[in-house]
């Protein structure tokens, strides 16, 4: 179970790389196609790369997230229910900071910088769960930490 | 702590984060085949209760028999990854004069999500609207429907499948439709550009570009701008002052000369302008991305950067209704938030802070004055539109209009905007309410109008596969 708290919380953190590859395709691929002419208003559906990082960042992340925190309950891992939550706080973040971007683009410099957090707290709880791993194994009455 | 204790604490926790997610999740589950008017919040707008259904049928409010003074077959079919009216996209321009009885037979060849038409602006009678799974089942391939309407009034407008409408209308599913008044215009030249935007190439009538405009010098042009696309365009005029003669089929009362200025169609909107060829002969009109109708070959002027403001153009006149006399009060609030839309997770539009389906139902009962207040807060504008009515801009963020009426049926509402728009529900059925940015009614942005006491016999899904986003 740690090391299944463990993969995912590398998944996480491993999936905010994917977001920044997938964004800097996406607008890449938006100016490539600018220069054939294309016109880049309303009508823009989108290309993969947005469509990768909206399923990725609505859908994948978010999921792996909530998972992560319901496996931290029962892992037993010191201090993995609280840096499972903390990553989970840090995903709504990131969703609110999209939202917020629309209307006040400026926000979007948030969205950047908070995915590095989520990057870091998914990574601290993975360390977590590898140092749980290694060391003895918890004795039955030992208390579960969760702070 | 005993194990067993530990393991009750975990469980307990998981359940915690599961089930709420869980029940917001299937809240947000719609069903596959569902009555338009049996989702959504009942809102009598401060009114007496009118939230009544059963009685009066939809499709019973048809346009009225007889002979027809226009009769148009339109052929629709998939072609070359494009859907055409009569092999051509824009479909066939429909001219008929105001009052006349117009018959369009819509025939569906080879569409494989199947069509309808809905007369964008055109106050028709709610069976002749066009909307599958509220006033029609679409027309699968095969099969055929026949709308009839009298044309109510002169004015540029146009027509569009409503059903599965994002990317019928994005690949092409549409035409226009001019209404003229009784006594001839005066313009010598009268056109209309349908603006569109295929596979990334703004267009007016099909054609990216610049094409010709057959004016000579000293003729008067009304130019009939008409916004198909998904988003706001930017006209303007180069070589000659001009003026908005009209906005969404209705006239401006005593328009001014307008230099130096665009003026904003709204998506879904159109807008008339009026304008005299300089004996140069040279004058264009310029909808932005390159594409213009020009005159002896002239050349665009930059971009104006600033806007006509609707708000204030023309000059006041009667509204023909009193708004003071308002018998119900509506809020359209649109912002966006996170949570689930039919099972899927993300952030989406709301309307007074729900999500689809959970969107206002707002019941009104005929003759009602009502006034409605749009307000976006979501980050994007929303060009709205409301069918069978046209209603009247009464103020913009708690600024009152002080030009022309200003008639609207699509209305950009800008990030952080309110309007007060005011209307007569004098148009009996269930009609639809919605951003006409059509991939963000698909996202859940559509309400409905519905009066008291008239159900529809059409469900939104079903075996017609009704998809009226």
């Amino acid at each position: 179970m740690r090391a299944t708290y463990r993969v995912l919380a590398l998944l996480i953190a491993a999936g905010v790389v994917v977001q920044a590859a997938f964004i800097a395709v996406a607008w890449f691929q938006v100016i490539h196609e600018l220069d054939s002419g294309s016109v880049f208003d309303k009508n823009y559906e989108g290309n993969w790369g947005h469509m990768g990082h909206t399923i990725v960042g609505s859908g994948v992340i978010p999921l792996l997230a909530i998972v992560l925190l319901i496996l931290s309950f029962f892992a037993r891992i010191p201090g993995g229910v609280k840096w499972a939550a903390i990553t989970f706080g840090v995903v709504a973040l990131q969703f609110l900071f999209a939202a917020l971007s629309f209307g006040a683009p400026i926000v979007g410099l948030l969205h950047g910088i908070n995915a590095f957090v989520l990057a870091g707290v998914a990574s601290i709880a993975a360390r977590k769960a590898r140092l749980a791993e290694t060391a003895t194994p918890v004795d039955a009455d030992t208390p579960v930490a969760t702070a | 702590m005993r194990q067993s204790v530990r393991i009750i604490i975990a469980v307990v926790a998981a359940l915690a984060v599961l089930v709420p997610l869980g029940y917001f999740w299937f809240d947000s589950l719609v069903p596959s085949t569902y009555n338009m008017v049996a989702m959504g919040r009942p809102d009598s707008g401060g009114g007496p209760d009118a939230h009544r259904h059963g009685g009066l049928n939809v499709a019973d409010l048809k346009g009225p028999s007889g002979t027809a003074d226009v009769a148009v077959t339109l052929v629709a079919r998939s072609e070359n990854g494009r859907y055409t009216l009569n092999h051509v996209t824009p479909g066939p321009e429909i001219r008929a004069r105001k009052g006349q009885l117009l018959e369009v037979t819509l025939i569906n060849e080879s569409v494989a999500d199947g069509i309808t038409l809905h007369w964008h602006g055109v106050d028709v009678p709610n069976a002749e609207d066009g909307v599958a799974g509220v006033t029609q089942d679409a027309v699968p391939r095969g099969g055929r429907y026949v709308y009839r309407f009298v044309a109510p009034d002169a004015g540029t407008y146009w027509y569009h499948s409503h059903q599965v409408s994002d990317d019928e209308v994005r690949k092409g599913l549409f035409g226009t439709l001019v209404v003229l008044p009784p006594t001839p215009l005066a313009a010598k030249v009268d056109t209309v550009l349908a603006v569109h935007t295929y596979d990334g190439r703004r267009t007016i009538n099909g054609r990216a570009g610049v094409s010709p405009l057959a004016a000579r010098p000293g003729d008067q042009v009304r130019a009939r701008i008409v916004n198909t696309d998904a988003g706001p365009v930017r006209v303007w005029v180069s070589g000659a002052d001009f003026s908005v003669a009209a906005v969404d089929g209705y006239d401006v009362n005593a328009p001014g000369p307008v230099a130096d200025q665009a003026v904003v169609v709204t998506a879904g909107g159109r807008i008339d302008l009026a304008f005299t060829v300089p004996s140069s002969g040279a004058a264009r009109v310029d909808v932005g991305a390159g594409a213009a109708l020009a005159a002896g070959n002239a050349a665009g002027t930059p971009e104006p950067r600033s806007n006509v403001d609707l708000l204030r153009y023309g000059s006041p006149a009667p509204l023909g209704f009193d708004p003071g006399k308002a018998t119900r009060r509506f809020d359209y609030k649109v912002g966006k938030w996170i949570g689930f839309l039919d099972g899927k997770p993300g952030m989406w539009w709301t309307v007074n802070g729900h999500l689809w389906p959970d969107v206002p139902m707002y019941m009104v009962t005929t003759g009602d004055i009502v006034r409605m207040t749009i307000s976006n807060s979501s980050g994007e504008v929303h060009p709205m539109h409301l069918h069978g009515h046209h209603a009247v801009v009464l103020s913009r963020d708690g600024v009152a209009a002080s030009g022309s009426p200003w008639w609207i049926d699509s209305l950009d509402v800008g990030d952080g905007e309110s309007y007060e728009i005011a209307f007569v529900a004098d148009n009996p059925g269930i009609w639809v309410d919605h951003c006409h940015n059509l991939k963000h009614a698909e996202e859940g942005l559509l309400a409905h109008l519905a009066y008291a006491g008239v159900d529809t016999p059409f469900r939104v899904g079903g075996k017609a596969g009704n998809q009226p986003e």
